[in-house]
């Protein structure tokens, strides 16, 4: 399996390519292409956040304990004294980043769903929600953000895959088809984990942001004219516009 | 014993999950406002005057090549929004909405491209502009 170096570099990569082509196709604004990039980058390394001692669980659980702490803060900004704030923000910081994550070491086992794609639609669409509910954004943003956590996701199950491939040896390594897949099926407890799984990316679909904007930005025939429109210099002089 | 310490934690956080979401209040609808109905009309203040060009004078600045599309408007029409939950989701503005489809051409000019807009308005004055029919915090209320 790759590791954490490599997973960054081609997470960030990928995201920086997909991100620069909306921009250029105009679905998203230059500071939504920044959120958009390290949300992709950020989606690249979330998978390994169910390994006890890789550098993803820490960076994942640190980045997830600010955004908590913020949103606790603007919530209470309000009423509470800045000494109660800070406080409270000692607090909750200290509960996820140290107390959740022991828990999170001590239930989670590497390469089990977390390396999935149903689990990577599910970090998606509560991404999509939050931004759409918590932060206003409209539908197309919302999802844009929403598919950048789904893609960089993938990028990094496509990447595990590829890294149990051994072209050198010529042989398939044991963790071949443990990182994208569909469900997993090992023991009892795995049918409740898969059948919840899926019945979360159903639910949180029927809360989601409506998804008509993102379906013809990115998935209709105008969407490929578009793309279309703005992939080779539309005058035929390159660089010299 | 850690298989079902894990399965209870899944259905806590599942549960957690989908009781922090209020589903069912926040579905755009166009039956009725909230409890604010006694408040009524007067809350809404005057539909917006000369709104169309208001409308396209605000896009210009705000889209690019915005001065020149083609725009469609609807007639305006009340409605409210609430605040996003992470401010506290009370309602934070109420007024007329107007629905505009903007058709913009791309940067080479050789395409348009069509995108719906909800344009908010206080008064005469535009207070913030939505792409999209719909928001899961907004409420169309009618005419």
């Amino acid at each position: 399996m790759a590791n954490f170096n490599t997973h960054f570099v081609v997470g960030a990569s990928a995201s920086a390519g997909i991100s620069g082509v909306l921009l250029s196709m105009e679905i998203i604004a230059p500071t939504e292409a920044v959120m958009a990039f390290l949300l992709g980058t950020f989606g690249s390394l979330m998978p390994d956040v169910d390994a006890d001692n890789s550098k993803s669980i820490g960076i994942g659980f640190t980045i997830i304990s600010f955004l908590v702490t913020i949103l606790a803060m603007f919530i209470k900004s309000s009423t509470y004294s800045i000494a109660e704030m800070l406080i409270m923000a000692v607090v909750i910081f200290s509960f996820i980043r140290f107390g959740l994550i022991s828990i999170f070491r001590k239930i989670s086992r590497h390469r089990g769903m977390f390396h999935s794609i149903p689990v990577a639609f599910i970090w998606g669409i509560v991404t999509a929600i939050v931004m759409h509910l918590m932060f206003t954004l409209d539908g197309l943003v919302s999802w844009v953000y929403g598919l950048m956590v789904i893609f960089g996701y993938l990028v990094h199950l496509i990447l595990d895959e590829i890294y149990s491939v051994d072209l050198g040896n010529r042989r398939i390594k044991k963790s071949f088809g443990t990182a994208l897949k569909l469900f997993r099926l090992r023991n009892s407890s795995d049918i409740y984990q898969n059948i919840l799984i899926y019945i979360s990316l159903f639910a949180l679909m029927s809360i989601a942001p409506d998804t008509s904007l993102v379906k013809e930005a990115l998935f209709s025939k105008e969407a490929w004219i578009n793309f279309q429109d703005v992939l080779l210099p539309y005058d035929g002089r390159w660089f010299f516009h | 014993m850690i298989t079902r310490y894990k399965f209870i934690i899944i259905i806590t956080t599942s549960i957690l999950l989908f009781g922090c979401t209020p589903v069912s209040e926040l579905k755009p609808s166009t039956v009725k406002p909230p409890i604010i109905t006694s408040a009524s009309s007067l809350d809404y203040g005057y539909p917006p005057q000369r709104y169309k060009e208001k409308i396209k004078r605000y896009f210009s600045n705000k889209l690019s090549r915005g001065a020149i599309s083609k725009y469609t408007f609807s007639k305006p029409h009340r409605a409210f929004k609430r605040k996003g939950l992470a401010y506290g989701g009370t309602v934070s503005w109420r007024g007329w909405l107007v629905d505009v489809d903007i058709s913009t051409p791309s940067r080479t000019g050789r395409i348009y491209s069509s995108k719906p807009y909800m344009v908010l308005f206080k008064g005469s004055v535009i207070v913030e502009d939505i792409l999209g029919r719909n928001h899961k915090l907004l409420t169309r209320v009618g005419r």
